[in-house]
């Protein structure tokens, strides 16, 4: 199993926060100009209102006056006077202009600050005393850009707000609401069809998490029961197969002891017997095929130059029956990862062999350092290395093989992590296993 | 010596106890569990021959049942499964030896000779055969008196025919006894006869008499 590239992964969340978080703030940033417009229309909407209250207003009170002409003339110059942003004038000309209303940016007129400021203003026609005039009047209103600019203030201000509460938000709930998931993939990680332990989810009210939860019980559950059918068959089959298999060997034994027996029936005894030993073992390694595949292992730390030195004082005197010279390099305290049946089973796999495909006064080298173990042995002619780790190819003539010990050998490295290779150079065939 | 094979498979009991009758081994059976369980509450047996997968229960049930009893019988568990598991839970329940099917009878018998002189010789375990004493606890082995250096291969090998006297053993059967797994993975057995011959020139060099025979051409025979 990899590992998980954690530095370009990213938790759940924060995946959807981003995305949200651009969102809202695409959204507050077309929401200013909106803003501006529906506060600037309703305020020049009312400004409009409002002057022409005044103007109607101011020409009503005048109107009211019950003076004389010039007097009035007196009014209205001292009312330009002394009224900002109005004016009223008398209209001369024969046409009477249109009523009028806009809005004009210019410099206050009675600061020594010279800021620009936005005014709305009216020109209307109003009768005084049944001579027309023209009232002009301007209101002040806020200038665009800061209208503008409190917005976005005001906006942004909430933008900050919306996402330090999400962020806090987020880690809080995260917590709780992701539990029951955190829970599961926690059982998940540690859980391994091996020890059979069933998993208990905890409960949520969560519809996802319940569904998720559901969905892997079942699948959990269904995989335990196939595994254990294929475990069952595993030994069934062994058993099954063992067993006539026994019956005949003990049914030789006692052949063995008749009286009656001659030395050539002795020696079909002892070929049925050879056949019968390579039959079962070629159960047993089709089993021990089957166990590995399905990983009936445990992995543990183990100690792979002690397991090399027993496995060649155990087969020493083979190599020595066929007059082999070996050499070996083995470094102490190799340590590694695996299962010790099986790392017995692969030394003594490569080792039988070496021993049996090398010829009388040949050579063995094995050689263990921390990376790998590396078992040579002389020879004529290399091997196909396609081939040679499948079921059942055979190189050589002797047919004392199980045609699956390399077969076996390679379902070892395989579950071990290990990786073996097969070279044939200078007329020696080499098997490496790195750890 | 009274026996008991509990084994469902009566081919396999059969042959067993037809091996085991001609030196003296009395040999009673069960095929199930409930006969087992019967055999074992009533009498007392020297050594009990175990498949521990029987039809109507575990044959494991049986090793608690003795210890429960504290009953002193010997037990060897014979089975088809062959995981290092199951050799464990069998040898931790009570169990003396732990034999994989399929095996030859001459193994199983030194197996059941062995495990008989253990349980009734607690403290001096040693085999007298006229001339020749073996004493299985120092792994010793003198001659009129005189002790006489084996090597491991050749002490085992001693053992197993004194198990076995009177019994043809053929060298396969050794190859297999000496080097276990894998005997037939090698394709040469010669070290049998190696051992064999070193075992015996040990022994008639220190004037024991020639008990091991040599049968058709290659088989052997302890004869006494």
């Amino acid at each position: 199993m990899g590992k998980l590239k954690t530095h370009r992964m990213k938790p759940l969340l924060s995946k959807t926060t981003k995305p949200f978080v651009l969102f809202l703030l695409i959204v507050l940033t077309i929401s200013i100009p909106v803003y501006y417009y529906v506060i600037d229309v309703i305020w020049q909407d009312e400004l409009d209102e409002h002057n022409e209250i005044v103007a109607e207003k101011t020409a009503h009170e005048l109107n009211r006056l019950n003076i004389s002409g010039e007097d009035l003339q007196k009014n209205i110059a001292l009312w330009n006077q002394i009224q900002p942003g109005t004016n009223i004038e008398k209209i001369t000309s024969k046409k009477i202009p249109k009523d009028s209303i806009f809005t004009e940016e210019k410099y206050k007129p009675f600061s020594a600050d010279p800021t620009i400021e936005r005014y709305r203003s009216l020109k209307k026609v109003v009768f005084i005393k049944n001579s027309p005039y023209l009232f002009t009047i301007e209101t002040n209103i806020e200038e665009t850009e800061s209208t503008i600019m409190i917005i976005s203030f005001i906006t942004f201000f909430f933008f900050t707000l919306i996402v330090i509460g999400l962020v806090i938000l987020n880690r809080r709930l995260s917590k709780i609401i992701w539990a029951p998931f955190n829970d599961t993939l926690n059982q998940l990680k540690i859980f391994n069809l091996n020890n059979q332990s069933k998993i208990n989810f905890i409960k949520t009210d969560t519809k996802e998490f319940e569904e998720l939860n559901e969905s892997l019980r079942r699948l959990i559950d269904h995989s335990i029961s196939v595994f254990k059918g294929q475990k069952e068959f595993t030994e069934n089959a062994s058993h099954e197969l063992q067993t006539p298999l026994a019956i005949i060997k003990n049914k030789l034994d006692i052949l063995l002891q008749s009286k009656d027996l001659t030395g050539q029936h002795y020696e079909i005894v002892e070929e049925i017997n050879m056949a019968l030993s390579r039959s079962s073992r070629i159960n047993k390694n089709l089993l021990l095929l089957a166990k590995i595949e399905n990983s009936q292992f445990d992995i543990v730390e183990i100690y792979i130059d002690e397991q090399v030195k027993h496995s060649i004082s155990n087969l020493e005197e083979h190599i020595g029956q066929k007059n082999i010279t070996l050499s070996t390099d083995i470094l102490e305290n190799v340590k590694s990862r695996g299962n010790i049946s099986l790392t017995d089973v692969l030394i003594n796999n490569l080792l039988i062999n070496a021993i049996r495909h090398t010829s009388i006064a040949g050579n063995i080298k094995i050689e263990l350092s921390k990376e790998y173990f590396r078992i040579s042995n002389s020879g004529i002619e290399g091997l196909n290395p396609d081939l040679i780790f499948k079921r059942f190819s055979r190189f050589s003539n002797d047919n004392n093989g199980s045609g699956l010990g390399l077969a076996i050998i390679r379902e070892i490295c395989r579950f071990q992590n290990w990786e073996i290779t097969y070279t044939f150079e200078n007329d020696n065939h080499t098997f490496s296993v790195k750890f | 010596m009274k026996i008991l094979i509990v084994e469902d498979e009566l081919d396999l009991s059969k042959s067993i106890a037809e091996y085991l009758s001609e030196e003296n081994y009395l040999c009673e059976f069960a095929s199930t569990y409930v006969q087992a369980l019967e055999k074992i509450n009533t009498y007392q047996y020297d050594c009990i021959i175990l498949d521990i997968m029987l039809p109507d229960g575990n044959g494991l049930h049986i090793l608690e049942e003795l210890k429960r009893q504290h009953k002193q019988d010997g037990v060897i568990i014979v089975s088809a499964k062959n995981s290092v598991d199951d050799r464990v839970t069998g040898l931790q329940s009570g169990a003396d030896d732990y034999l994989t099917k399929p095996f030859h009878l001459s193994e199983l018998m030194a197996r059941v000779f062995s495990i008989i002189r253990r349980k009734q010789f607690d403290n001096s375990n040693t085999i007298k055969n006229n001339e020749l004493q073996i004493d299985l606890l120092s792994k010793t082995v003198t001659i009129n008196g005189r002790s006489i250096m084996l090597t491991k291969k050749e002490f085992d090998l001693l053992i197993f025919f004194i198990g076995n006297k009177n019994k043809v053993i053929s060298k396969i059967t050794l190859a297999e006894h000496l080097s276990g797994d894998f005997a037939d993975m090698l394709d040469n057995h010669d070290f049998v006869y190696a051992h064999v011959k070193n075992l015996k020139k040990k022994l008639y060099d220190a004037g024991c008499d020639h008990y091991l025979k040599t049968v058709y051409g290659t088989g052997y025979k302890w004869e006494s």
